[in-house]
């Protein structure tokens, strides 16, 4: 298969799927299979276009120009590789979850439900391996509105509004900012092809960096940077799989993701460094940084908790880029991947309890670790890449973004990553803490100093609810040993050739 | 010492066999038996200080009985300013509470407590 | 990978295995194996670096063989193993492997020969030990081990930032002897004192040691000071503010440890001090303070472990550790009485116990480099410790006034643990040759000199004198049901209060301010209204939509004070 229509097939195969996931709409078996085929063959390809892309090569695919010069084009390079083969790579885990969290949930519309899901991927894709702005906005808003039936899928009064915060927010931030953005970019650069060390050195005038930078980085609202970050806890009334993989994974992703693409290949780290253009963005993204993980601690609602958790992980990555330093790119590049493993499993770990429990507020959970030790331990682990503790995949996504700050000069920066990491725990950890240790839930078996094994025996959620988030809680302690192959990726756009290296 | 209080009858059957040998200690002129052989224990160490050549490097070591007298003191110091000090520091038991156990009772499922009468 | 089996991995494979062994005697045995099989490989491990291996761009080594870390996993395994013997009634599943992951994270963190493995272990050791706390299963216990959590990985994160500067500064991660002096060494130097509970960093020991069970605290008690000992006798060995601040430390805890109710808070301040000494051993830095320093953690661990074990098991039987609510269980615990005073002369450094041999390295050690005051401070510590863990801990747990509690002997396997500890106490101050044997450095130290015993028994039974005296006087403070004010009280008291006075400060101002601005809207859309008719919601919406954003933030600054 070439390349190009590799890449093509990207992003058709699930726009296609969804027509043979509508005709199977009275065939709930045979839609999940499909829909779990797709996400196989998709992750085949992306794999396929990995090994392409590690042999150095970039390769690319062109639909149709809109206007000379301006084209539908798709160009994949290190970044867009990684946010490619993490939201494919996770869909295929989404896709088994989703069956036994729709299935045991018993919610209606599943067919519509899979289909939105499909095209959202798709969209993903398109994000991924935009090779413009242009392309990149295109795909950015397909995925805005494909992801609102999902987020409103309950069809109650509560859904609806929350979509249309999420709709209002994420719409009015890119055609107000983001599309401004681009048009300005557009009109002094000349292009809006993505290319390595940036389009605008010396087209503009360096005291109007800042602004067209704070067009971009709010104008990407799916990065959730604060003031613009309400849509993300809106969204949480959607179906968890939903929040596990679009609003941990793919739209989020999709926002910071953006965000590196534009630091890296519109402005470029060596202009945004020699002009300090980013420099306010870094305090903005700090704020974000600890101001969602204090929200956090008061959120008493699991999900809006973890809502709040990925406002402050996202900001992460927007404060990697805006240190404008080498490992700060790597930092951010590699917490793509380890945030997106760490979150989906707490995700899916919050919804394998509301499947078992109905309980969604925390203060409800005492003891509830005892009855589902599995759902609780992927749980932990999950908590522990988050918080970026060793032997686990965030450690590293800390440690780079850790090295780029000092790198930077920026002490402070560093702090705030040690502080972020112990409010992580202030938040995340006491879900694990008195789900094993806390409240009665019924009569234990105690005999002398015994282990608290409840009488009525472990009680988890249905299969496909557990196994998924144990699965990814096994790839972040995997991601902790292959950490060196995301460096491997990302290298050459962290260290373009000329750079010094560690 | 400790048999000025009226303590409980016990059955010494049911003490363990150590237990009962260690009764003696129960009469108040036993232990004042204890505190005078710690007395003269006491006088024979400072005695002891004249008897042998000391090895020392600081001239003060050289002092008969330094030692002894550092011990008494430090140690007469040592309570006086924490009984000073605890006026300051005391509070009650619940002051943490409820994020603290020292107002809690020890979970009651996690203890085997057994007694000699059981 | 390696060319030596790192012995950390027998405690990992011990963990995971543990769960698959049926609980009972057959899980309490495999438990209790593993830290024998550490010990086997250690002792067979031949010196110099081993289990080199690149990680994600980094060199790591693994195993870092010398006599220095010898020891240290030598004292752990042993350390583990009695302190699973103590523990063979548990049955607890999350207590069985956490017990067996702290043991290996921590002779991992020992054998680390650079400091990306010695991070790795060291956050190990902090998630791993809070669940000995949070297994007690009470709410106190469950906020204990979360403030206790956040002070572990504060550590540790501290540690993270001086590494990265040192690598940004020189590229370099080797665990060498350093040199205070940037601020990385001094992070690297500050996280190494957390864990070592340097004064004013030392609140979390006191908190939350005695707020974990029964054989969590005899199990947490050996092995995150000590390897901090360790960290700063690798790192810091010599370094003059170790000196002073170790002084500190073998003072400071004592008036705690004196007027404590909590015995086993008592023995949490005691294990502090004898930190203390530790510390002044590696400030001095001269080869025989180290060895001082290294014998003085071999032997404290075991005799800070005995006492803990025996306070233990009169909670375990009569359901308090209170000083107030205990007395006269010597007729019905007298095994245990006798191990808690051989415990006790140990950590007073009678002559023929433990303590004798090791801790006074440390004081010929400062003496010899003309540190008379500091030597007159331990001096004063040592007598200190006499007082509170020598006489105070026995007396008002097995004598003092009778309770009325008649609990039984503690079980075999808790009587088991404490003999062999006890025979261990003993041996090693009769014949502390096996245990010089040991130290990094050839010793040349005779401990049993007329002038060391006569000496030593004067300060001893003067000090006991001391308190024979006080008791009957009247003027010993009596034991009361009460918490002390220590410097935690700043942040789980003082800091919440100061929030929450700015807090209501911000608000108030907030409010008067919003308030003003709203009169000014209304007043404006009023006039607009009058022309225009337009509405004024935006208007009314943006600030209390801020002010409740301004608000949460500040809610939440004041949940996270209070967790502390």
């Amino acid at each position: 298969m070439s390349p190009e229509l590799a890449i093509t097939l990207t992003i058709l195969l699930p726009a296609a799927a969804t027509l043979l996931l509508a005709v199977l709409d009275k065939r709930p078996n045979l839609r999940e299979a499909v829909s779990l085929l797709t996400a196989g063959a998709l992750f085949v390809i992306v794999l396929g276009l990995l090994q392409t892309v590690l042999d150095g090569a970039q390769p690319t695919a062109h639909w149709f120009d809109v206007l000379p010069g301006l084209s539908l084009a798709f160009e994949i390079e290190p970044l867009g590789m990684l946010f490619g083969v993490v939201a494919a790579g996770l869909w295929i885990v989404t896709a088994l979850y989703s069956i036994g969290y729709m299935r045991g949930n018993n919610e209606t519309n599943q067919t519509r439900f899979y289909i939105c899901f499909a095209i959202a991927i798709s969209a993903a894709m398109g994000i991924a391996f935009a090779a413009n702005m242009f392309t990149l906005f295109i795909f950015y808003e397909v995925l805005t509105l494909s992801t609102y039936p999902l987020v409103a899928h309950k069809e109650t009064d509560v859904a609806r509004k929350g979509a249309r915060t999420y709709l209002g927010i994420l719409i009015t931030t890119s055609i107000g900012f983001q599309l401004v953005a681009i048009v300005w970019t557009w009109v002094v650069a000349g292009t809006l092809d993505f290319e390595q060390g940036g389009i605008l050195a010396d087209k503009i005038d360096p005291t109007l960096l800042p602004f067209l930078l704070a067009l971009y980085a709010f104008g990407i609202g799916k990065a959730a940077l604060m003031p613009f970050h309400r849509w993300l806890p809106a969204a949480m009334v959607a179906p968890t799989p939903v929040s596990a993989l679009l609003h941990a994974v793919a739209v989020v992703k999709a926002g910071v993701f953006t965000m590196l693409k534009v630091g890296v290949y519109i402005f470029g780290i060596d202009l945004l460094a020699t002009t300090g253009a980013a420099d306010w963005l870094m305090w903005v993204a700090a704020f974000s940084i600890l101001a969602a993980s204090i929200v956090a601690m008061t959120k008493d609602n699991l999900k809006a908790r973890l809502a709040y958790s990925t406002i402050s992980q996202l900001s992460y990555i927007t404060l990697g880029m805006a240190l404008a330093t080498s490992l700060g790119v790597m930092g951010g590049a590699m917490h793509i991947a380890m945030h997106a493993m760490g979150k989906i499993t707490l995700f899916m770990c919050a919804g394998a309890i509301y499947v078992a429990t109905h309980k969604t507020e925390i203060s409800d959970m005492d003891g509830l670790g005892r009855l589902m030790p599995f759902t609780y331990g992927a749980f932990f682990i999950g908590a522990l890449s988050i918080i970026g503790l060793p032997p686990l995949g965030g450690a590293w996504s800390k440690w780079y973004l850790m090295l780029g700050a000092a790198d930077a000069g920026q002490i402070i920066m560093m702090g705030v990553f040690m502080v972020s990491s112990l409010l992580n725990i202030a938040y995340l950890l006491p879900v694990v803490a008195r789900g094993f240790f806390m409240g009665n839930t019924g009569p234990l078996a105690y005999s002398v100093g015994a282990a608290a094994v409840p009488s009525k025996g472990i009680q988890e959620a249905p299969l496909w609810c557990v196994v998924p988030p144990c699965l990814t809680a096994i790839g972040c302690l995997l991601l902790f040993f292959y950490a060196g192959d995301i460096y491997t990726l990302i290298e050459p756009v962290a260290f373009p050739e000329g750079t010094s290296q560690p | 010492m400790s048999s000025e209080m009226k303590t409980p009858e016990t059955d010494p059957s049911k003490l363990p066999w150590l237990g009962r040998k260690l009764l003696w200690l129960d009469n108040t002129r036993n232990v004042g038996h204890i505190i005078y052989a710690l007395l003269i224990l006491c006088a024979g160490l400072v005695a002891a200080d004249f008897m042998y050549h000391k090895h020392s490097y600081l001239d003060i070591e050289d002092i008969p009985g330094f030692y002894a007298a550092f011990g008494f003191l430090m140690c007469a110091a040592l309570i006086v300013c924490a009984r000073v000090l605890r006026v300051i520091l005391k509070r009650d038991e619940d002051y943490y509470s409820p994020k603290d156990i020292a107002s809690e009772a020890y979970p009651e499922e996690q203890l085997s407590r057994e007694t000699i009468n059981d | 990978m390696t060319d030596l089996f790192p012995p950390f991995l027998i405690f990992i494979a011990g963990a995971l295995l543990l769960p698959l062994v049926p609980n009972g005697h057959p899980r309490a045995l495999v438990a209790v194996i593993v830290p024998v099989i550490s010990a086997y490989f250690i002792w067979m491990m031949p010196e110099g670096m081993h289990g080199q291996f690149t990680l994600v761009g980094q060199e790591l080594t693994l195993l870092r063989v010398d006599k220095l870390s010898t020891i240290f996993g030598l004292v752990f395994s042993l350390a583990a193993f009695l302190a699973l013997i103590y523990a063979w009634h548990v049955r607890d599943t999350i207590q069985q492997t956490m017990a067996l992951l702290y043991a290996g994270a921590a002779i991992g963190a020992v054998f680390a020969g650079d400091l990306v493995s010695l991070f790795i272990f060291w956050e190990g050791t902090a998630i791993a030990s809070v669940f000995l706390i949070w297994a007690r299963r009470t709410e106190g216990a469950y906020w204990t081990g979360m403030r206790y959590l956040i002070v572990q990985v504060g550590s540790g994160v501290i540690l993270l930032a001086g590494m990265v500067l040192q690598y940004n500064e020189t590229g370099s991660m080797a665990f060498e002897a350093m040199t205070l002096g940037g601020p990385a060494t001094w992070a690297i130097f500050i996280a190494f004192g957390v864990k070592c509970a340097f004064p004013l960093l030392h609140n979390w020991m006191p908190d939350a040691y005695p707020a974990a069970t029964v054989t969590g605290t005899v199990i947490l008690s050996a092995f995150t000071t000590k390897l901090a000992v360790y960290a700063l006798a690798r790192g810091f060995a010599g370094t003059e503010i170790l000196i002073y601040i170790g002084a500190t430390m073998a003072i400071f805890p004592v008036f705690y440890a004196v007027i404590e109710n909590d015995l086993r808070r008592v023995l949490t301040y005691s294990l502090n001090q004898q930190l203390g000494f530790m510390v002044v051993g590696i400030g001095v830095g001269t080869e025989l303070a180290l060895n001082g320093t290294v014998a003085h953690a071999f032997a404290s661990i075991l005799y800070q472990a005995l006492l803990f074990m025996s306070i233990g098991a009169v909670l375990f039987r009569t359901g308090t550790a209170r000083a107030s609510e205990l007395g006269g269980l010597y007729k019905t615990m007298p095994l245990t009485m006798i191990f808690c005073l051989i415990g006790a002369a140990s950590i007073s450094s009678f002559p023929l116990f433990s303590g004798f041999v090791s801790k006074s390295l440390i004081l010929s050690g400062s003496v010899h480099e003309g540190h008379y005051i500091v030597w007159g401070v331990l001096l004063f510590a040592s007598a200190g410790a006499f007082i509170h863990s020598g006489i105070k801990v026995p007396f008002f747990a097995f004598f003092a006034q009778d309770s009325g509690m008649r609990p039984k002997e503690a079980p075999w396997n808790m009587l088991l643990a404490m003999g062999i500890t006890a025979f261990l106490c003993i041996a090693i101050g009769v014949y502390p040759d096996p245990i010089y044997a040991l130290l990094p450095y050839e010793v040349v130290y005779v401990p049993y000199t007329t002038t060391h015993v006569v000496t030593q028994l004067q300060l001893l039974f003067f000090s006991a004198l001391a308190f024979t005296v006080l008791m009957r006087a009247g003027i010993y403070p009596t034991e009361l049901k009460s918490v002390n004010l220590d410097f935690d009280w700043t942040y789980r008291k003082l800091g919440p209060a100061l929030i929450k006075g700015v807090r209501s400060l911000i608000s108030s101002v907030w409010g008067a301010l919003i308030g003003a601005g709203l009169r000014g809207v209304n007043f404006g859309i009023a006039a607009l209204e009058r022309a225009h008719g337009a509405d004024g919601l935006l208007a009314r919406a943006w600030p209390t939509g801020s002010m409740v954003l301004w608000i949460a933030v500040l809610l939440g600054a004041t949940l996270l004070l209070n967790y502390m």
